[in-house]
């Protein structure tokens, strides 16, 4: 917010990179999905330490501004607009629920509901009944919390391009990871078959309508992919999918050993926590404990993956200076609630003002950041490297080809 | 016939992690009454919010450690494509659920450790392509993983319409069951702590238990999950045969469980088509088409032609020799 003097100026100061790196850092290009996932995780935490209707509506505005300054027009991008609606929801969900299934707490009376009390099935529930506005804000705060969270996602979901994220998928999940990646570049290919078999079926004369047709148009639909993928399965075999490295059999039995033990210990870190009687050290403790020595047995076996990367996508200065400002804001949110906890979770049962203080601003001033120092997005369809769309779609063959024998039929067909 | 092999530490696996992860959907029933954590949302929400992806993705990794077939991870890919065109088809229409039927049909075709795998797939890739991706995603992977985990545990030797039937039973368990435990993980998140419905910290089971039975039954259980039981049960009844004979003759078809044998002697020892060596590209993709014989011409022609452009002739004929498919 406060920068927004020099933001239309693209050469605006930035003083991590010299001058003769700045051009090439503003050439239009994606940036890595990573950075945009750290700083909108940055930003949800930030909301989330908070209630303050003011903050948390500059953390929504600034995610809406980043998007809208830094998203392509990818179909992903365009889903933004679904998280505000979601957000919105939420916030006349917990509104609603509380006027509908809340007690009378508060002083200040909204309004006086007439009572409807449910039979004794229902634990003895009234419905309605005094609204006072209290409850009302009380729930209003905790559902603009939440729904600040899942904008700040969503900015991410807008920003980052998905199938450049699986590209960095652990080894161990490269398997699941391709089908993900096959499934994404499916996907679209269905329509041309559903279109394909009607065209097919109008030349035969068969009408178009009804549950027949449902059935002569899903099941070839159906049968055609499933034929796809036999054909895509050999397209891989022929370009050397599925080559293992050599792993010994003792540091298997070492990494099966570790992902066992470390879920034991998630299970009896998970039953401390929920446990009564108080065992302490069973709980938060055991469970992180587990979840790093399993979390290392699952990094550890995916040494058996090899693969060769195209093009691997490295961290620029744009991207940490992007990630870092969603560290920043998270940061210093969390400063500002140790110095004045009030302000930031401002009650509501003496009725109080929210205010902003200059600890807030400058969070939000990070948080903004990026709608200036991240790189543009790349432009028109018709310039765009065509590696942004297509790097996902054949990450089946070229980033597998370590071999050179089976990398020669792939290419020139 | 199951198409990813289930080892046993694999299921140990799945089993502790499913435990756990039974956890983070059920904690509001069990959780201790902290003053702390009352006054605040609590911190025990959040651990379960970072917890569960890495559980989700612990047993991923291990699903897949054996590695997983070519042929088994394609069909995986196109039938996730599948279910996620399929969701945007019903999804705000009243209930009516698309996805489970599929699901249903394919976890039952290609066994549990397949069925697992393409719940999570599937919800994963439709949320990519819609762009659902928020911190209910891994919780509605599971959800599913667990759906389709579930058909491939049917009993095996049922067939014709007493499998139809079946499935169209369990179709409409697991739609009420997905509903119930995706309301359990958004009952404390939709509420928020003070309602008459909320959970209350620290209070005997049941009547924590009453009061989830009270919120889901006002919310979703008469109307979105019986439509989505109704839409899953009927769908499978109707497209239920039809389909799984399609899946029966692709999995027949891809000859998932034919041991690979290599006629011609290679340098190196190789076990299986999983490890070509570079002498043999030939041998190595003729394992694919080989059981296809006279049954796939797409396939066949497709790759006749890769391997006429990568090899010199002459060797092409030992492709066809090289595996070896037991009579079924």
């Amino acid at each position: 917010m406060t920068e927004h003097r020099d933001g239309v100026d693209a050469a605006a100061a930035d003083p991590g990179s010299g001058p003769r790196h700045w051009s090439a850092a503003r050439l239009p290009r994606g940036l890595h999905p990573g950075a945009w996932w750290l700083w909108a995780l940055g930003l949800a935490t930030a909301a989330s330490h908070t209630t303050n209707p003011l903050l948390l509506a500059l953390l929504v505005a600034v995610a809406a501004l980043t998007v809208l300054r830094r998203r392509t027009d990818a179909p992903w991008a365009l889903a933004f607009r679904m998280y505000l609606v979601l957000g919105a929801v939420i916030i006349t969900m917990r509104v609603v629920f509380r006027i509908v299934f809340g007690g009378g707490q508060g002083e200040h009376l909204l309004v006086s509901l007439p009572e409807i009390p449910l039979p004794e099935w229902a634990a003895g529930i009234r419905l309605f009944g005094p609204v006072a506005l209290e409850q009302v804000l009380g729930g209003f705060y905790d559902g603009l919390r939440l729904a600040t969270m899942l904008v700040c996602l969503g900015a991410a979901n807008a920003l980052a391009n998905p199938k450049r994220l699986l590209k960095a998928v652990p080894g161990a999940l490269y398997a699941v990871g391709t089908a993900v990646v096959v499934a994404l570049s499916v996907a679209p290919q269905l329509v041309e078959s559903v279109l394909r078999v009607r065209r097919a079926r109008r030349l035969r004369g068969a009408t178009g309508r009804g549950m027949r047709a449902l059935r002569g148009i899903a099941l070839p639909v159906l049968a055609d992919a499933l034929d796809r993928s036999l054909a895509l399965a050999a397209a891989m075999d022929s370009r050397g999918y599925g080559r293992t490295a050599a792993v010994p059999a003792g540091q298997r039995a070492a990494t099966g050993a570790l992902v066992l033990g470390g879920l034991v210990g998630v299970c009896a870190g998970t039953y401390g926590l929920l446990d009564s009687t108080g065992s302490g050290y069973l709980g938060l403790p055991m469970l992180l404990a587990g979840l790093a020595v399993a979390v290392t047995g699952m990094l550890l076996a995916g040494r058996r993956v090899h693969r060769s990367r195209y093009r691997p996508d490295r961290w620029h200065p744009a991207e940490l200076l992007v990630a870092g400002c969603g560290i920043a804001a998270a940061a210093v949110t969390l400063l500002a609630g140790s110095v004045a906890p009030e302000l930031l979770y401002p009650p509501v049962s003496p009725l109080t003002w929210p205010e902003v203080t200059p600890l807030m601003l400058l969070a939000v001033a990070a948080a903004a950041g990026p709608a200036w120092l991240a790189p543009p997005p790349p432009g028109s369809p018709s310039t765009r490297p065509p590696t942004v769309g297509t790097s996902g779609s054949t990450v089946a063959a070229p980033t597998r080809t370590g071999d050179p024998a089976t990398s020669v039929p792939g290419g020139h067909p | 016939m199951s198409v990813l092999r289930v080892a046993p530490r694999t299921a140990v696996v799945l089993a502790l992690a499913s435990a756990a992860a039974l956890a983070t959907f059920t904690w509001p029933f069990f959780i201790p009454a902290h003053p702390e954590s009352t006054a605040r949302t609590g911190e025990a929400p959040l651990v379960f919010l970072v917890m569960l992806p890495v559980l989700v993705a612990l047993v991923l990794a291990e699903l897949s450690s054996g590695g997983i077939d070519s042929k088994a991870l394609a069909m995986l890919g196109v039938l996730a494509a599948v279910n996620a065109a399929l969701r945007p088809l019903g999804a705000g229409t009243a209930g009516i659920e698309t996805v489970f039927f599929l699901l249903v049909l394919a976890g039952r075709v290609f066994g549990p450790g397949f069925g697992f795998l393409l719940g999570s797939t599937s919800l994963f890739a439709s949320a990519l392509l819609t762009a659902g991706v928020g911190p209910w995603l891994p919780f509605q992977m599971l959800c599913a993983s667990w759906v389709g985990l579930g058909a491939g545990l049917l009993p095996t030797r049922l067939r014709g319409r007493a499998e139809v039937a079946v499935l169209a039973g369990y179709g409409a368990f697991a739609a009420y069951g997905y509903g119930l435990l995706m309301n359990l993980w958004f009952w404390p998140f939709s509420l928020g702590a003070d309602t008459q419905l909320s959970y209350v910290a620290g209070a005997p089971v049941l009547d924590n238990l009453h009061r989830f039975a009270v919120f889901t039954a006002v919310t979703s259980t008469f109307g979105w999950d019986t439509g989505r039981a109704i839409t899953t049960a009927v769908a499978v009844v109707l497209a239920g045969p039809a389909v799984l004979a399609a899946l029966r003759r692709a999995a027949r078809r891809a000859a998932f469980d034919a041991p690979v044998t290599f006629a011609a002697p290679a340098p190196q020892p190789a076990p299986s088509a999983a490890t070509p060596v570079p002498g043999a590209p030939v041998a190595a993709s003729g394992d694919v088409t080989g059981p296809a014989v006279g049954v796939a011409p797409p396939a066949r022609r497709w790759l006749d032609e890769q391997s006429a452009t990568a090899e010199e002739g002459g060797q092409g004929g030992g492709s066809h020799q090289a595996p070896q498919r037991p009579a079924d």
